[in-house]
């Protein structure tokens, strides 16, 4: 499988601080993205803190597979479903335990998305209201469940997907990283096949664009990054009330034969490291 | 000029003046204050003005209406009260007791919370189950617990039946696949179950599924009893509470 990837990330129209985080880390084919909330500054602390937290817990495990967990292991779990959830686990423990250090951070958290790649497994680690999106035979399909009341409500029947659109209270969440001493972790395996796409974002994006001009997005601009910055300007043309942020990631069927030998010559685009408001 | 501040935390939702005409505060959008929270009833309680004096009411809510601490139906309102409704408080400034007149053609815009917060998962918690235990049904009927699940009615494939428990249950002969699929000849991932907020849809993968005899357009939502027929194998869908 050949993975490509592209990343962006834009402070948007209204607000003039960047509270997301994100980082591709393309050796291990580890994906972060983390939108920070809090006053002043704090959410961008507790956004890259989480995105830190999580990437290195994970790279420990990689270099080092008997590296400790937080918890005893879950026999449903792969090693790296495993090594995420610890590592997401911990980049909770690391935000609340800096908002009760530092009293100007109180309230501070974030969400955070992770996707990691494995041959053809996909393990998912959520907390909060970003997103993880697979576009696949032309389907865009979310794989992770919003953290959100009103997605709550929605899945007890009480509103229906149109009116909590409408909602005011979208911004509430009834879970995200750091605002208690222990969090529940969402943890999805998924099987993957060539020619998926996945999208990590944060809710700056599905606020502005709908799921079927992101999926028309994806499907028109097989570039990841051009497709990462397209996803961006979308969100802005459409208002752009918050920080977007988006992860693109494709995978594509081994090349083999001389075809692949006449196409080497071709650049690969840029995988790499990317963070809101400096890193 | 007597008002009403929606309050949530210590954070202000929404401010309200009371005229003569009563103020309306409930879920449904059509009140005037507006408290979008499971906790608390479409019509949950008004405030109006009855002779000059400032009075609460409940309109028969399952979670009951607080004033300062102590469950009410009706009470009068003093400056500085504060109404209590699920985790949100009504603080009731009277300073001015004479209602206003009532301004035809004012329009009263939701109340938005644009900043990101995170309700108190306990609290959420104690306010469900409390809202169970009081056994309002309708309202909580999808609170049962609901078990999706697949029942294979014919073809080859590694179960007879599966519980839908992820996200994305793929459907093939994929060795990663949930419903494997058997025999030659069959697709790697034939169709594909996508678990959404409001259901469970169903989508191609290599193939069209049939849902009830139609060819699907496109992801489509799947209802207790429907039959499935992707890559030669018929599949009911059922809930099972």
């Amino acid at each position: 499988m050949q993975i490509s990837t592209g990343g962006a990330t834009h402070v948007g129209m209204v607000r003039t601080n960047n509270e997301d985080s994100y980082r591709i880390i393309s050796p291990l084919n580890l994906y972060v993205l983390a939108d920070g909330m809090g006053g002043e500054a704090h959410g961008e602390v507790a956004s890259a803190l989480a995105v830190e937290t999580v990437v290195k817990h994970c790279v420990e495990g990689e270099e080092n597979p008997s590296a400790a967990l937080l918890d005893e292991p879950n026999p449903g779990l792969n090693p790296k479903s495993q090594r995420l959830l610890s590592a997401i686990r911990l980049a909770n423990q690391k935000v609340f335990q800096s908002a009760q250090e530092h009293s100007e951070q109180q309230g501070m958290g974030a969400t955070l998305t992770a996707a990691w790649i494995d041959g053809m497994q996909l393990s998912v680690g959520h907390v909060g209201d970003s997103r993880l999106y697979l576009l696949r035979t032309g389907q865009l399909q979310q794989l992770t469940s919003d953290h959100s009341l009103v997605a709550e409500q929605v899945r007890r029947g009480i509103l229906s997907a149109s009116e909590a659109e409408q909602s005011n209270l979208q911004s509430v969440l009834l879970r995200a990283l750091g605002t208690q001493s222990e969090v529940e972790v969402d943890i999805e395996q998924v099987p993957l096949f060539p020619g998926d796409v996945l999208l990590l974002c944060s809710d700056g994006l599905t606020r502005m664009v709908t799921e079927p001009e992101i999926a028309g997005t994806l499907q028109a601009e097989p570039n990841p990054q051009r497709a990462a910055e397209k996803l961006i300007e979308h969100a802005n043309e459409g208002g752009g009330i918050d920080n977007v942020s988006v992860i693109v990631v494709s995978l594509r069927p081994e090349e083999k034969g001389w075809f692949s030998w006449l196409r080497r010559g071709a650049p690969k685009s840029a995988g790499g490291n990317g963070s809101a408001g400096g890193q | 000029m007597a008002k009403l501040s929606l309050m949530f935390e210590e954070k202000m939702v929404k401010e309200v003046p009371v005229g003569s005409r009563p103020v309306r505060i409930g879920r449904s959008p059509d009140n005037d204050l507006v408290v979008d929270n499971l906790a608390v009833s479409n019509d949950h309680a008004r405030v109006y003005f009855d002779s000059g004096r400032l009075v609460v009411e409940d309109r028969g809510s399952l979670n009951g209406t607080f004033v300062n601490d102590l469950r009410v139906e009706r009470a009068t309102l003093h400056d500085g009260d504060s109404i209590w409704i699920g985790k949100h408080h009504i603080k009731v400034d009277a300073t001015g007791d004479a209602p206003l007149p009532y301004e035809s053609g004012r329009k009263t815009t939701a109340g938005s919370i644009n900043e990101t917060m995170v309700l108190d998962t306990k609290v959420r918690r104690d306010m469900l189950q409390q809202a169970a235990a009081l056994g309002e049904r309708t309202q909580f009927a999808s609170g049962r617990i609901k078990v999706p699940t697949i029942v294979v009615l014919s073809g080859k494939t590694d179960s007879k039946e599966y519980t839908l428990t992820n996200k994305l249950t793929t459907i093939g002969k994929s060795a990663m696949a949930t419903i494997k699929l058997r025999g030659w000849f069959k697709p790697q991932m034939a169709a594909q179950i996508n678990q959404r907020d409001d259901g469970y849809y169903i989508g191609s993968g290599d193939k069209v599924p049939v849902v009830n005899g139609v060819s699907i357009p496109g992801p489509t939502k799947l209802d207790d009893g429907d039959l499935v027929e992707v890559s030669g194998v018929r599949l009911n869908f059922i809930v099972r509470e």
